[in-house]
C-alpha cells in the first residue's frame, strides 16, 4: 500500500492519452483520491511527443509534481526513450515488449539536443540504445519492476472478440494503459468502467470493447506482479470533489460570476477556456452566454469593449501574443471607464515562444502595457481554488470601479488538472456598482466613480480622446487635469477599499528565516517546500498587483533575513515590481523559463543550494 | 414634429469639407425616421470621420482607428435593439480595419457602415487612402500614388454584405434617402459616400464627383449581375452611385445566433439579469447539475 504516486503516461500526440487521463482521472477521483496531473505536449496536432504527469495521493490533494517517478506508462519507444531516467530505484515500467529491439535512432521526432544527451547518456551507462538494452539497466541497476505486455498479441485478442479490423484495434493502445495503471493500483472496476462508460456515452459499443481490452490487462498486470500499487484508503474528506483543469475553473467562475458576452481569437492555452464556456453556456432566458469567435485579437477586444457599454459582463481570454494586439483597445477601455475582464494565460515568450509551455514572464506586460496612464486591477491566481475566486471577483472589481481588470493565469494552471473543493455559492457576491438613476445624467460626471449609464440607457458619448465629463472630445488643461486624475483616483480607491481578503498571502511561521515571494503556479512547488526544509522558511504569495498591496507586502519582507524570489521567467519581473514598488531589492532567486513546470524536488534542491550553498541564482531545467 | 439632432458642439471640420453635407444628411435621414437618440449608438474610428458623433445628438462611440466595425459589433450582438451605424473614412475601414470590414460582410449583421471616401488621410495631412487611383498624386504627395485602390464596393459584395450602395456628399437628398434605405436594411449595409477632401485633394473636388456620376437602376439581387454591372464602368469617367445590390433573404447575425443560442433574440446578453439581491443566479443546486460530468461523490 501506498500514500502517494508519481507517474507519467506518455505517447504519440493524438493517440488517445487525453482520454486515457480523463478516464484514469474520473477513476482516481471516484476512488476519493487525489489528484493533480499536467500535461505536456508540443505545438503540434499529431504524432509528437505527449505526456500526462500525474501525482495521486490518498492523503492529501497534491499541490505540485516531483521530478522522479513511480511508474512509467509507454505507449511507444519515444516515451521510454524520453523518460526512463525519471524513474526511481524500485519503481515500476509498463511498456511494450514487441518493441525491445527499436533504436534511438529510429525515433524520426526526436529533436537533436534530446538525441544527443540520449547517445552520451547511453554511453556514460554502457548501453546499446535499444529499449531493452534501457529495460535491463532499469531491472538490473534501478530494480525497475517491468510489467512488459505484448501489445500486439492484446490488440489482437480484441480483434477476434470483436471482429474488428486491426487497423481499428491499434486505436486502443492507449487503453492498455488504463489497464496497466487500473491493475498495478488496484483501483476499483467500478470506476474504471464509470470512466469509460462516461466517456463513450453514446458510443456503447466502443464502451465495451474497451472494459473488454481493460480487464485483460487488468489481469494480466496482476498475475504478473500483483497490485504493488494499490493506495492507502483514502483519508479526503468525502464531500463530492471536482476534477477540473484552470481553464475550466476559470470559466467556472466566470458563468458564476454573470459573464453573458465573451469575445476570443483561437490561441493556446486560453481557447479550451472560450470551449467551455461554449458548452456551458446555459439556455435559460436569464443565462445564455454569448461566446463570439473574432476575426483577430482586436476585434476580441473591441468587441467585448462594446458588449460591456451596453452593460452586459463581458470579458476575453487570450495569451501573450494576443494580449499585444488587445492593448489599445485595453486602453480605450481604461479612458471611457469600461469595466471589462481579460483572462490572460501566460505561455513561453517572446514571440510565438514556446506555445504550448508555460510561463510567468508576463507580468510587467500586463501591469505595464499601452501607452498613457490610466487605472487597471490586476489579479493573478495560483492554483484552481484562487482561480475560480478570482474570476468571479475580477468582474465585481471591474464594475465596481469601471475599469478593465486583467485576470493572470498560466498555462500550467490552465492544463493542471487537479481535484478541487466545489465552491461555496452562498459566499459568492454579485456586486455591480452604482447606476446611475437620475437621467439627463454626464457620463464621466462625479469622480473618481461616476453612476454607471449603459447605451441604451440614455444619450451618452464615449472617445478614446480626452473628453469633458460629457464624453465630449475636449483638451482644455484644466479639464485634463480633472478627468486624468477623477480615473487616477479610482486606484487610490481600490486599494482602500479592495474587499479581497487575501491580496496577499503569507504562510509559514511568524518570524521566517528565509521567505520565499512568488506568485500564480510557483504557489504548489512553494507550499510544498515549507514542509520539506528544516529552516524557518515562509512563502509570501501575492494575488493583486494593481493596486499594488505596497505597506502589506513590506512589512512580511522586513521581517525575513534572506528572501527569495521565484518565478517562470528569466528576469524575475516579480522583483523588479517589488523593488519599484517597496524599494527592496532581491537578491535571490529560483527560476524556471524552460516552458516546464518546476518539480518539487529539484526545487527543493535549488532552495538548499541558496540557503545551504549561497548561490543567489537557480535556474531549474527538468522536464523533456 | 421631427427632432433636432444636432449637439452643442462646434463643428470643427475645413470650412467646406464634404463632412458637412454627410452630417446634414444623417441630420435629415434621423428626422424623417424620427430615430429614438437612446436607442441610436453612432459608432467612429479616428479621423474627420470619427468626429461625427460629437456633431449628431444620438449616443456616440468614437473609437480607434480601424475599429469601429468591431466596437459596433459587440455593442450590436449585445444588445440588437440599439440601432448602430459605423462611420468610418477610407482609410479607417479599408486600410487598417479592413479585416473587420471583412468580417462583418461574413457576418451579415444589422449594421450600416458609412465610408467617408475622399481618398486621402486628412487629418494627417493628407497622405494616399486605400481609395486614391494609382499614379495618383494628390497635392500632399511627394510622388505619385504606387500602390492600387481597393475597389469598395466589389469588397462589399464579395465579403457577403448584403446591401451595398453609393452616394455622393454634397448630393443630400440621395445620401439621406441612401442612409434611411441602408438602416432600414436587415443586415450588413455598405454604403460608400464619395466625398471631397478640400484641403488636401485637389483632383477629386466636388466638381469632379459631379460631373461624374451617374445613377444605378433597381438594385440587383444577384450578386454577379452587381458585379457585371461594376465591371460596366470599369475604365470609364462615370461613377455609378445609388444601391447596387440588395438581398433580404440571407438570414441576419442575429437569426443565425438564434439558431445557436435558442432565445437570444428576445433575451440578448444585455437584458438578462445575472443577479438576485446580490447573489449569482447559478444556485449551488445548479452548478452541481451543470457540472456533473466534472464533480465526483
Amino acid at each position: 500500500m501506498v500514500e502517494k504516486i508519481d507517474m507519467i503516461l506518455g505517447g504519440a500526440q493524438g493517440a488517445g492519452l487525453e482520454t486515457t487521463t480523463q478516464i484514469l482521472s474520473s477513476a482516481f477521483a471516484s476512488s476519493g483520491l487525489g489528484v493533480l496531473s499536467d500535461r505536456e505536449y508540443y505545438s503540434n496536432i499529431k504524432g509528437r511527443h505527449s505526456y500526462v504527469h500525474a501525482e495521486v495521493s490518498s492523503g492529501t490533494v497534491p499541490r505540485s509534481l516531483n521530478s522522479k517517478i513511480d511508474l512509467l506508462g509507454c505507449m511507444d519507444a519515444e516515451t521510454l526513450f524520453t523518460h526512463f531516467l525519471d524513474l526511481k530505484e524500485e519503481s515500476y515500467l509498463v511498456y511494450d515488449v514487441s518493441i525491445s529491439e527499436k533504436k534511438q535512432e529510429k525515433i524520426k521526432s526526436f529533436e537533436d539536443p534530446l538525441r544527443e544527451r540520449l547517445e552520451k547518456k547511453f554511453d556514460e551507462l554502457g548501453l546499446e540504445g535499444t529499449i531493452d538494452s534501457i529495460v535491463r539497466f532499469l531491472e538490473e541497476e534501478k530494480n525497475v519492476t517491468i510489467i512488459d505486455l505484448d501489445f500486439p498479441s492484446i490488440l489482437a485478442e480484441l480483434q477476434d472478440q470483436y471482429e474488428i479490423s486491426s487497423s481499428q484495434a491499434s486505436r486502443y493502445v492507449s487503453s492498455i494503459l488504463i489497464g496497466a495503471v487500473s491493475g498495478l493500483m488496484d483501483l476499483e472496476t467500478k470506476s474504471v468502467k464509470q470512466g469509460v462508460n462516461d466517456k463513450f456515452e453514446d458510443k456503447q459499443k466502443i464502451a465495451e470493447q474497451n472494459i473488454f481490452l481493460i480487464e485483460n490487462v487488468v489481469k494480466q498486470v496482476k498475475e504478473k506482479v500483483g497490485t504493488p500499487l494499490k493506495m492507502d484508503d483514502p483519508s479526503l474528506e468525502k464531500d463530492k470533489k471536482m476534477m477540473v483543469n484552470g481553464n475550466q475553473v476559470t470559466g467556472m467562475g466566470k458563468i458564476v460570476a454573470g459573464l453573458r458576452f465573451q469575445s476570443y481569437y483561437p490561441i493556446t492555452p486560453a481557447a479550451d477556456e472560450s470551449f467551455f464556456l461554449e458548452e456551458n453556456a446555459g439556455e435559460s432566458e436569464e443565462e445564455n452566454i454569448l461566446v463570439f469567435q473574432t476575426e483577430d485579437e482586436i476585434a476580441a477586444i473591441t468587441s467585448c469593449i462594446g458588449a460591456a457599454l451596453t452593460g452586459t459582463r463581458s470579458a476575453t481570454a487570450t495569451s501573450g501574443p494576443g494580449f499585444a494586439l488587445m492593448v489599445e483597445g485595453l486602453g480605450w477601455a481604461g479612458m471611457n471607464e469600461v469595466p471589462i475582464v481579460i483572462t490572460y494565460y501566460q505561455r513561453g515568450g517572446p514571440s510565438t515562444g514556446l506555445p504550448t509551455r508555460g510561463s510567468q514572464e508576463d507580468l510587467t506586460n500586463a501591469l505595464f502595457s499601452s501607452h498613457g496612464d490610466f487605472p487597471r486591477i490586476v489579479l493573478a491566481s495560483g492554483d484552481h481554488g484562487e482561480a475560480f475566486l478570482d474570476a468571479v471577483e475580477s468582474f465585481n472589481l471591474a464594475e465596481k470601479y469601471q475599469t478593465p481588470v486583467i485576470h493572470l493565469l498560466d498555462k500550467y494552471l490552465a492544463n493542471f488538472t487537479k481535484t478541487t473543493d466545489i465552491p461555496d455559492l452562498e459566499r459568492i457576491k454579485i456586486e455591480r456598482g452604482k447606476k446611475a438613476e437620475d437621467t439627463d445624467i454626464k457620463r464621466f460626471a462625479d469622480g473618481p466613480i461616476s453612476p454607471r449609464i449603459s447605451l441604451g440607457d440614455e444619450v451618452i458619448w464615449n472617445t478614446g480622446s480626452e473628453h469633458s465629463p460629457k464624453g465630449h472630445v475636449m483638451e482644455d488643461p484644466e479639464n485634463r487635469i480633472k478627468m486624468h486624475e477623477k480615473r487616477m483616483d479610482k486606484l487610490e480607491l481600490a486599494d482602500k477599499n479592495m474587499e479581497m481578503p487575501e491580496r496577499v498571502k503569507y504562510y509559514g511561521p511568524e518570524d521566517p528565516e528565509y521567505l520565499l515571494v512568488g506568485w500564480g503556479s510557483v504557489k504548489g512547488p512553494a507550499l510544498d517546500s515549507l514542509e520539506s526544509l528544516d529552516e524557518r522558511i515562509g512563502y509570501l504569495h501575492l494575488r493583486v498587483f494593481s493596486p499594488f498591496p505596497s505597506e502589506e507586502v513590506l512589512s512580511y519582507l522586513e521581517k525575513a533575513d534572506k528572501i527569495i524570489s521565484l518565478e517562470h521567467s528569466y528576469s524575475v519581473k516579480i522583483s523588479r515590481v517589488i523593488r519599484m514598488e517597496t524599494g527592496i531589492s532581491i537578491d535571490n532567486e529560483v527560476v524556471k523559463f524552460t516552458g516546464r513546470p518546476m518539480y518539487r524536488d529539484e526545487f527543493i534542491e535549488a532552495l538548499k543550494n541558496i540557503i545551504e550553498a549561497g548561490s543567489q541564482r537557480e535556474v531549474l531545467r527538468h522536464g523533456p | 414634429m421631427a427632432r433636432e439632432y444636432g449637439t452643442e458642439n462646434w463643428i470643427d471640420w475645413c470650412p467646406g469639407c464634404g463632412n458637412f453635407g454627410i452630417v446634414s444628411s444623417i441630420y435629415r435621414a434621423f428626422s424623417e425616421m424620427e430615430l429614438d437618440p437612446e436607442k441610436t449608438v453612432l459608432v467612429s474610428g479616428i479621423g474627420c470621420s470619427g468626429k461625427m458623433p460629437h456633431f449628431v445628438d444620438v449616443s456616440g462611440v468614437h473609437t480607434l482607428h480601424g475599429r469601429a466595425i468591431p466596437f459596433a459589433t459587440g455593442i450590436k450582438m449585445s444588445d440588437p435593439d440599439l440601432e448602430v451605424i459605423v462611420n468610418g473614412g477610407d482609410g479607417d475601414l479599408l486600410g487598417i480595419g479592413a479585416g473587420h470590414f471583412v468580417a462583418l460582410g461574413r457576418r451579415n449583421l444589422d449594421i450600416l457602415v458609412m465610408m467617408h471616401n475622399n481618398r486621402v488621410y486628412g487629418l494627417t495631412k493628407g497622405q494616399a487612402s486605400p481609395t486614391l487611383p494609382k499614379d495618383t498624386q494628390t497635392k500632399a504627395l511627394t510622388s505619385p500614388n504606387l500602390q492600387s485602390a481597393v475597389p469598395p464596393l466589389s469588397l462589399a459584395l464579395s465579403t457577403g454584405y448584403t446591401f451595398v450602395a453609393r452616394s455622393f456628399a454634397m448630393d443630400s437628398d440621395h445620401l439621406k434617402e441612401k442612409i434611411k434605405e441602408g438602416m432600414e436594411h436587415e443586415g450588413a449595409a455598405f454604403l460608400d459616400v464619395l466625398q471631397h477632401c478640400v484641403t488636401y485633394n485637389d483632383i477629386h473636388t466636388a466638381d469632379f464627383f459631379r460631373d461624374r456620376i451617374v445613377k444605378s437602376e433597381e438594385p440587383e439581387k444577384e450578386r454577379s449581375e452587381a458585379f457585371k454591372k461594376i465591371r460596366e464602368f470599369r475604365g470609364s469617367e462615370e461613377i455609378l452611385t445609388d444601391v447596387l445590390y440588395q438581398d433580404t433573404e440571407e438570414p441576419t447575425f442575429s437569426e443565425r445566433l438564434e439558431k445557436k443560442l435558442t432565445g437570444f433574440e428576445e433575451r440578448p446578453p444585455a437584458v438578462q439579469n445575472i443577479e438576485e439581491d446580490g447573489k449569482p443566479i447559478l444556485d449551488q443546486k445548479e452548478f452541481l447539475s451543470r457540472f456533473d460530468d466534472l464533480i465526483f461523490d
